[in-house]
């Protein structure tokens, strides 16, 4: 580790964590608290049904149907950027033990390969591309179809940058010095980071910083829609149940 | 000068899944190509989003963060005139809806953005005069109530029944009464409920407008009263069943009645193709089948707003062997321009989307236009008109009429 990297390993992996979890649990309190500020839910009664909710959401928000009927380039873009997304949030999930290689055994050694270490590279270009392209679209339909809060902007470009520095960690792994496994802790027994070999730290550092903005901005931006954009579809999933479309 | 305080309780009026929706809007645009209003007038201020990212920022500005630690930013007069301008020129056709990756009940944040807007002033000076209008005549045309049963002169029958008690009660609506494009309608729905016999009923100067229009221009309580005095005209005669042939009706009876009055109404609602093609099924009405080249309109209220989708087609095929689509047709269905008020903010506006519609049809062969709602009628009548497409349009329930013989 450089004289840099452990300058900053101290504030953004071991003290910035506790930052990020209080700013975003903050964020979110004071979120839900605008929302509360709002009438009561007045769906006339209307009842959630669990099958129409579960099918709306499963096909309109994780398969993007409407978007897919709607415009097969749009669909393509989204589709891309949010399945890259959710595919390398779902990769991370292994470096933190809630899923493990072994686990994909049964389809032999070199996929398990491929899924482990090579499909990640490939889910890191299509993220950055893809986000690009949004951000292009966004530009172009800008005050014609659209108009952007200044959220919006940043939003995309801090998941780009991310994405960027993350896959600068995949594409120059650090050369020389310690080898074998290697736990980063971020917060004792909570959110430990178990990863195969050290990371390259000038890039490790940056990304840890950048996702932790990311989770820190969440409750104050189009982020929101992460955790929030379930609940309508659901609502509209009774809606169409209720109209007898299906 | 715009009231800063009202502006803030005004806010605080959408829900709170409305004020998460705002919040959650991605601005991303997708629902914009499906929006019949942008599609006309390529204005960003007609774009769904777009409204949606206006009303985004007057809610930071007025309940976020830095509202409540510095005070709240202001909105201007301007603001409440864009807005204005953005929410009365769309045709709440619920397209957006269909389109919305999060599926947002637009229809009602539209029609809760126009109740601010109304608040604040900015409501535009037509529907200024439509609201005196239903004040006055309890209908959007000004017509006395006295003429509501002026169609029933063409009928073909003794004397439409005002019945002290009745099973069922036919629910006219106003574009059918006073429209005189609609007059058939009546007649026809009218001669079908008598042929079959039915123990029906009209409600004669006692039916009010539906209140659609009142709760289009974003005066709730106003369609409030409107729905309670007709739920109490058809509770006292002892209704169990309405029938109606208009989309609008069906839908603020069926679903807004029962939101508005926090209850169920005491009757089923039923609209005009339901009731064909429940007769159509049980063996209880025979039509021969014609030739003629028909396209069929999916209404927005009644097609995706009011899940009717199927039931008209039913009774088509039994009518002809030629039945056409659109491209986009049933819960896609385009809008035909006549709804959400829009006639009455900008009437060239409607006739642009009306065009659009009637281009298709001419292009795919019809040599008729069917729908079910009066106001589609009249604006397909009105495009026919002002632009000269060889086209005939007509009500589903005129079509079924007429192949029966009970309309001329």
């Amino acid at each position: 580790m450089s004289f840099l990297d452990s300058a900053l390993y101290p504030f953004f992996v071991q003290r910035m964590p506790y930052l990020t979890i209080l700013v975003f649990a903050g964020g979110m309190f004071l979120r839900v608290q605008r929302w509360w500020q709002g009438a009561p839910n007045g769906h006339g009664g209307r009842r959630l049904h669990p099958v129409a909710s579960l099918k709306y959401f499963l096909l309109d928000v994780v398969l993007f149907r409407k978007t897919f009927r709607r415009n097969k380039g749009d669909w393509l873009l989204v589709f891309a950027f949010h399945g890259s997304v959710g595919a390398i949030l779902f990769g991370h999930m292994r470096g933190f033990h809630l899923w493990s290689a072994s686990m994909l055994g049964f389809l032999g050694e070199g996929w398990v390969e491929f899924m482990v270490h090579t499909l990640p590279i490939y889910m890191g270009w299509i993220l950055i591309v893809s986000s690009l392209l949004l951000l292009v679209r966004r530009v172009r339909l800008e005050g014609r179809q659209l108009e952007s809060l200044a959220d919006d902007y940043l939003a995309l470009t801090l998941v780009l940058a991310a994405a960027v520095v993350g896959q600068g960690m995949r594409l120059f792994p650090a050369v020389g010095g310690q080898v074998g496994p290697v736990d980063v802790v971020f917060i004792p027994r909570l959110i430990v980071l178990h990863l195969e070999s050290p990371p390259s730290y000038h890039w490790f550092h940056w990304h840890v910083f950048l996702t932790q903005l990311f989770v820190i901005y969440t409750p104050f931006s189009k982020f929101i829609h992460i955790l929030t954009g379930a609940l309508s579809p659901m609502f509209y999933g009774s809606r169409r149940r209720e109209l007898g479309l299906g | 000068m715009v009231d800063q305080d009202k502006v803030e309780e005004l806010l605080r009026q959408f829900t709170r899944l409305e004020l998460m929706e705002i919040d959650t809007c991605s601005h991303c645009a997708l629902c914009t190509e499906k929006c019949p209003a942008y599609h006309v007038s390529g204005n960003p201020l007609h774009a769904p989003g777009v409204r949606l990212s206006r009303v985004s920022r007057m809610v930071a500005k007025k309940l976020g963060l830095r509202a409540r630690i510095l005070g709240g930013g202001e909105v201007s007069e301007e603001d409440v005139r864009d807005l204005s301008e953005s929410a009365f020129h769309c045709t709440l056709c619920g397209r957006c809806m269909e389109s919305c990756p999060f599926g947002f009940d637009t229809h009602g944040l539209w029609v809760k953005i126009r109740s601010l807007v109304r608040e604040l002033g900015g409501l535009p000076e037509n529907l200024v005069r439509l609201d005196g209008l239903l004040g006055e005549t309890m209908n959007p045309y000004g017509l006395e109530p006295d003429t509501r049963l002026d169609w029933s002169l063409f009928a073909d029958m003794d004397e439409v029944p005002e019945m002290e008690e009745a099973e069922v009660a036919y629910f006219v609506g106003c574009t059918t009464a006073y429209k005189s494009a609609n007059h058939n309608v009546a007649v026809a729905i009218a001669s079908l409920l008598e042929a079959q016999g039915e123990s029906w009923t009209v409600l004669g100067e006692e039916e009010w407008c539906c209140g659609a229009p009142s709760a289009m221009s974003g005066n709730l309580e106003e369609a409030k009263r409107f729905a309670q005095h007709n739920v109490e005209a058809l509770n006292s005669l002892g209704v169990k069943r309405v029938v109606t042939g208009c989309a609008g009706c069906y839908r603020m009876l069926r679903f807004e009645y029962p939101a508005l009055l926090g209850g169920d109404p005491g009757f089923t609602v039923e609209h005009i193709t339901q009731y064909l093609a429940r007769l159509l099924g049980e063996g209880r009405l025979e039509l021969e089948r014609g030739s003629e080249r028909v396209i069929y309109h999916d209404p927005c209220e009644l097609g995706r707003l009011g899940g009717v989708v199927e039931e008209p087609r039913a009774v088509l095929r039994a009518l002809t062997g030629e039945l056409l689509e659109f491209e986009e047709h049933g819960v896609d269905s385009k809008c035909c321009g006549g709804g959400g008020l829009l006639q009455s903010v900008d009437g060239e506006m409607r006739l642009k989307v009306v065009r659009e519609r009637l281009e298709e049809a001419v292009e795919k062969g019809a040599e008729i236009l069917v729908s079910s709602c009066p106001a589609c009628k009249l604006a397909f009548t009105d495009g026919v008109r002002e632009f000269g497409f060889e086209l005939e349009v007509l009500n589903l329930s005129e079509l079924v009429a007429r192949r029966l013989g009970v309309l001329g």
